[in-house]
């Protein structure tokens, strides 16, 4: 993930499409595995039904402004103007003076500690909230390890991708249940925590209890961009099927003048082919018989295609050589003409490259189906990032905590929002035509990646200072959304048995070997006779159990 | 050894009593190595455990006798990837291996000392490079967007990539290891050499023995017990290979080519929580390691040399 | 069965060796052929540029300005526009500032640590008959082959309080037994005579230690001084698992940060990058070259005593 991106009004929006984009990454891990074993019973599983509406906290939506460009399908609003005045939605003070230890990842530029934006932002919670940021990259290594000592947090974010392994068992043992706090209608002391749809505040329920703090993602949260402006310097028209896209890579891949096509485009590969997401809406319906993603003739498709960009050469070797964390850099200095990338950093680009090239035009391909026809997108999971409180808080310092929270949460158009976003006006950004710019301080310190995670408002797309990004963008989303379709186990927190935990790892792996040209598409074959013998049908059974017992998602 | 301090009349007490400072020195490392190394290594007892690291902890997680074990030795996986560490180790041991010594000779005849002194000093200066920076060198000299590729693109002759190479994957770690570390291997040899009586080169020469006989007969002989031992300590190791390294590279050709031992423990543990399987696999690589060791050093011991340790 | 890492005797100097410091010819050897000189140079010269040619290539990359590289599309050849921008931003004060000074502190207080504890150790395990050294030598060579697993390590280290101390990257590696075989070795070989005399005459062990056998063992002080001080150098790990606070980064840890992810440190450096007025590519070869300048500068005093110090290691960084 690049950091540097300028942060802006959503920033926070930046995070929720990199957390899918890296969970894409992250690729097969089986993300909803959690040691079952004999000791312990009970935390594997899926909660629905009437004990799921029981812990749920109430939908409460306050709107405090209206968008310019409204959501259709489910896409994200757009902002194309910073409200004047802004709203309050907290009144008063909501910390009581306490001190509360944070653990959080970051991609970014770790700030420094002490700045004026923690101060300030600290100083209108009434509260201190004191951040070690950790390295996101080898955060799940880190988690995984805090976890199992005695030193934790108390407030923990844990992204969804890295939820793998006893990720989750851990959740379950170590973290306070939230329900006393806002099932039902206890949520509406905290107004802005209401305001989070009911989809994401599901998808935090850990073990039959509420645990998590959600971040509520976008329906759509990956994209194909490509370079606006060196596309129509080359004259070229963009592709509307799987077999334009090879011969546009043809056509325009010059790897004598260090330019290829493209970058690794697999995550929008598979949607273009229809394919089904991760754990554990990897499964989908045949009549009454569950399906899984490696058994349908999408998957043998979706990588016979990205077989054929290899063999074309139309990759970036880089790329080819697993190098993610510079697919940016690759797309930003010419190397490549499309890549693949969580939509948030469509912004994050725009801003970093509108001083040292304004040329710079990068734009969002509409997906199509491999065959030229209507998409098939299966939506991502409603919340892909979630926060953690330390089960051994007292009941007050946890109620003290949800009250912070409730601030940080506040959504676009309040003051609360404009200060954890933006920081001080004066000292972070100055406002000018209404139009909020950071400056250089603003940009090093004013960090809501730190404060976002613990909880932030639903999805919207509103930058002032970009609206041609905020139209582009939510055009986008707009058109992309009717497309959109839920996939069977949608919005539910599956704790897989830990004995199914390796299973799909290989897969991960394979697909790789795969599309880099290490294996040929026919191995799957024999990949998933492996899978079967070795717990996937046992896995299957499990699956059809959870249905007929909790329902499906959808 | 005992007989003779019986025939002096020392007792055990005495030689305590005796020997209680040097004990004391010996007291600080001794207090490490069992805190950090020995503590933790009662953590391997969850190899026979159904571990929970979150929950139950080591002490409340169910006993599940030899079953990880069973699981690992039943596991292809298991077996591939303790085939590709062996092959990586002896394409490192036979490749790499020699430079060292053939460098050290080389720069053992170099008789301007000013010289030896600079190249020694060059060689060696990769070795204070990180595996990172090694690594991200070679991907933008040898990778199929790196230097060495488009300069022969614009000659018109085909890119390549032996970055993603699996078949390759051995020789790049090999090359790599050979940049990082060759120069800084010679250290040893070339002191070794120094040791050398120069009076058995003298009298050889007076025999007649020309350059090459002369290497043959009394400078190999002179290296052949540093030879060995490091060629034992490095059996002994054999599992040990580069861990950073090869995990910087593992994604770039797959886990074909590149998974090895230590890599599939950090994965299977770290990454997939499965701890009590990665555990038992440590606990193969221990014990697999000693054997080496032993064997190694008793082949060693039959070549008439020392090796690692002796019997007295 | 006594660990001994090779022969001691082999340790001590022969009286006549053929260190000829001026470098003439003995007198036996015969002339060189002009073929055999010709190829010993070329070889010589071959194998500098194989090590010197990437650093070169990492040295002009980091002093290029943003259009030189932008042009030669990734790493820099032969020179074009020479700035020293890369250094400036990483210099300004910031983490990279702070993270050279841990790193420094990091090292020169954890190699004095760890060369106390191994020169105690070793010289404590030097008597050849002493009371339990064999014992004591299998519990330190067990622990070459057999480690502990990260988590029960990890348990020890963070329960002990350790977590987020400066101590959590010096502690748990302290001392290499490798690095305390090659001492003992070299302290058997040292003045064996000297030693035991000096035992007949009443000295006490810690007098030997300090006026007999450190001064005649300076150069393999030397050299496992520096194997320890590259290891504190270079060390990540410990400080990935063990350190939250960013404050107490070593400057490995900033420097795979930027390497890997091109995440930007704090300071002026995070903005000029992103603003696109440097080269993210010149600030990664910029701390290569950073952090490689302490340990190349340090070595050269070091590389003298390699002759006699290191007689038996050197397999270990």
């Amino acid at each position: 993930m690049t950091p540097n991106s300028p942060s802006t009004p959503s920033r926070r929006s930046f995070l929720a499409s990199t957390a899918v984009a890296a969970a894409a990454v992250a690729g097969g891990f089986p993300l909803l595995a959690a040691c079952g074993g004999p000791a312990q019973g009970g935390k594997e599983g899926a909660t629905g039904g009437k004990a799921l509406k029981a812990i749920l906290p109430k939908y409460v939506p306050t709107n405090l402004s209206d968008p310019d460009i409204p959501g259709v399908n489910g896409s994200s609003a757009g902002y194309t103007k910073l409200p004047d005045p802004l709203a309050t939605s907290v009144k008063g003070t909501p910390g009581k003076g306490g001190t509360f230890k944070a653990m959080t990842p970051i991609w970014g530029t770790v700030p420094k500690k002490d700045n004026a934006y923690y101060t300030a932002v600290n100083k209108a919670l009434g509260a201190t909230v004191r951040f070690d940021p950790q390295d996101g990259n080898t955060y799940q290594e880190k988690i995984g390890a805090v976890l199992a000592g005695s030193d934790i947090a108390d407030i923990v974010t844990i992204p969804g991708w890295n939820m793998q392994g006893q990720i989750r068992n851990a959740v379950v043992s170590k973290f306070a249940d939230l329900g006393p706090y806002l099932s039902g209608d206890k949520v509406e002391k905290y107004p802005n925590l209401a305001n989070i749809p009911t989809g994401a505040w599901q998808m935090s329920v850990f073990g039959g209890k509420l645990r998590g703090l959600p971040m509520p993602s976008p329906v759509i949260g990956n994209a194909i961009f490509y370079r606006k402006d060196l596309l129509d310097g080359l004259g070229a028209t963009l592709p509307t099927s799987a077999d334009e896209l090879l011969a546009f890579g043809r056509e325009y891949t010059d790897a004598r003048r260090k330019r290829w096509a493209f970058d690794d485009l697999w995550v929008c590969i598979q949607k273009m082919f229809g394919l089904l997401p991760d754990a554990p809406h990897y499964w989908q319906l045949d009549g009454d018989k569950l399906v899984h993603k490696i058994e349908t003739a999408e998957y043998r498709e979706a990588l016979a295609f990205a077989r054929k960009l290899h063999d074309a050469r139309v990759v970036h070797p880089d790329a080819e050589a697993n190098k993610d964390a510079d697919a940016k850099i690759r797309f930003t200095g010419g190397g490549t003409l499309m890549y693949n990338d969580g939509t948030g950093s469509w912004h994050g680009l725009a801003s970093e490259q509108a001083k040292a090239n304004p040329e710079f035009d990068m734009r969002a391909l509409d997906l199509f189906s491999a065959d030229g026809g209507k998409p098939v997108l299966y939506q991502d999971p409603p919340a892909g990032v979630f926060s953690f409180i330390n089960k051994d808080l007292p009941k007050e310092r946890i109620e003290e905590l949800l009250a912070l929270v409730d601030y940080i949460a506040a959504p676009y158009g309040t003051k609360e929002f404009q200060l954890i976003n933006f920081g001080v006006e004066g000292t972070h950004y100055t406002t000018k035509d209404g139009v909020p710019v950071r400056t250089d301080r603003g940009i090093q310190e004013a960090q809501p990646a730190t404060y976002l995670f613990f909880a932030s408002p639903p999805h919207v797309i509103a930058y002032p200072d970009f609206p041609e990004v905020v139209k582009e963008y939510a055009g986008w989303m707009a058109r992309q959304a009717p497309h959109v379709r839920k996939p069977l186990f949608f919005g539910m927190q599956i704790v897989e048995p830990q004995r199914y935990a390796s299973l799909y790892t290989p897969f991960d792996d394979l697909q790789k070997d795969i599309r880099r040209g290490r294996k040929k598409v026919s191995d799957i074959e024999e990949a998933v006779n492996t899978w079967k013998k070795s717990g996937g049908d046992e896995l299957r059974k499990w699956y059809a159990d959870i249905l007929e017992k909790q329902g499906s998602g959808r | 050894m005992k007989d003779l301090e019986l025939a002096r009349g020392i007792t055990r007490r005495q030689r305590f009593l005796r020997d209680r400072t040097l004990l004391l020195m010996t007291l600080p490392a001794v207090v490490l190595l069992l805190v950090f190394n020995y503590v933790p290594l009662l953590g391997n007892v969850v190899a026979f455990q159904e571990y929970d690291p979150y929950g139950a902890g080591i002490t409340g997680s169910p006993f599940v006798g030899t079953y990880n074990f069973e699981r690992l030795f039943l596991d292809n996986r298991f077996w591939e990837v303790l085939v590709n560490t062996l092959v990586i180790f002896f394409t490192q041991l036979v490749l790499f291996f020699p430079l060292p010594i053939a460098l050290a000779l080389l720069l053992n005849s170099v008789l301007n000392d000013r010289v030896r002194a600079w190249v020694q000093g060059i060689i060696y200066l990769p070795h204070f490079f990180s595996w990172v920076l090694v690594v991200t060198v070679f991907q933008q000299m040898l990778g199929g967007a790196g230097l060495i590729a488009q300069q022969l693109r614009e000659r018109g002759i085909g890119g390549f990539d032996l970055m993603t190479d699996p078949g390759f994957f051995k020789f790049l770690l090999t090359a790599q290891s050979v940049w990082k570390d060759a120069g800084w291997g010679v250290i040893v040899f070339l002191a070794a050499l120094a040791a050398v009586n120069s009076e058995l080169y003298e009298a050889a020469a007076v025999d007649g023995a020309g350059r090459w006989r002369r290497m043959w007969h009394v400078t190999l002989p002179a290296l052949r017990p540093v030879i060995a031992l490091l060629l034992v300590l490095r059996v002994g190791s054999a599992l040990n290979l580069d861990f950073e390294q090869i995990l910087l590279q593992r994604d770039q050709v797959g886990p074909g080519a590149a998974e090895v031992l230590d890599t599939y423990i950090w994965w299977t543990g770290v990454r997939t929580g499965d701890f009590g399987y990665a555990t038992a696999a440590g606990i193969f690589k221990g014990v697999f390691s000693v054997l080496m060791v032993l064997l190694a050093n008793k082949v060693a011991h039959m070549l008439g040399e020392q090796g690692v340790y002796s019997k007295r | 069965m006594t660990a001994v890492l090779m022969d001691p005797q082999g340790v001590r100097e022969t009286p006549l060796q053929r260190i000829d410091r001026t470098g003439r010819r003995p007198v036996w050897e015969e002339e060189p052929t002009r073929i055999g000189q010709g190829l010993k140079g070329v070889s010589l010269v071959a194998i500098c540029l194989v090590v010197l040619g990437p650093l070169w290539v990492v040295l002009v990359t980091s002093l290029s300005d943003k259009k030189t590289i932008t042009e030669a599309g990734g790493l820099v050849v032969w020179p074009g526009t020479i700035t020293f921008e890369a250094y400036e931003a990483l210099l300004s004060g910031g983490a990279v500032t702070r993270a050279a000074l841990v790193s420094v502190g990091l090292t020169v207080v954890g190699t004095l640590f760890s060369m106390a504890v191994s020169v105690l150790c070793a010289y404590g395990l030097s008597r050849g008959n002493s009371f339990g050294h064999r014992p004591l030598l299998m519990l330190l060579m067990v622990t070459m082959f057999f480690g502990a697993g990260l988590i029960p390590t990890y348990l020890l280290v963070t329960g002990i309080g350790l977590q987020d101390s400066y101590w959590s990257m010096i502690l748990p590696s302290a001392i290499s037994v490798f690095n305390i075989l090659v001492l003992r070795a070299f302290f058997m070989g040292t003045a064996p005579e000297l030693i035991e005399s000096a035992r007949i005459d009443g000295a006490g062990e810690w007098r030997i230690l300090l006026t007999i056998v450190m001064p005649l063992s300076r150069a393999v002080v030397a050299v496992i001084s520096l194997f320890y001080a590259v290891g504190y150098w270079s060390q990540w790990f410990n400080a990935m698992l063990y350190i939250q606070d960013s404050d107490k980064y070593p400057l490995q840890m900033i420097l795979r940060q930027l390497v890997l992810q091109h995440q930007v440190p704090p300071g002026a450096m995070g903005q000029a990058v992103s603003s696109g007025a440097l080269s993210s590519l010149a600030v990664q070869m910029a701390v290569m070259i950073l952090a490689l300048i302490p340990v190349a500068v340090m070595s050269p005093f070091v590389q003298k005593h390699f002759r006699k110090g290191m007689l038996i290691g050197a397999v270990k960084g």
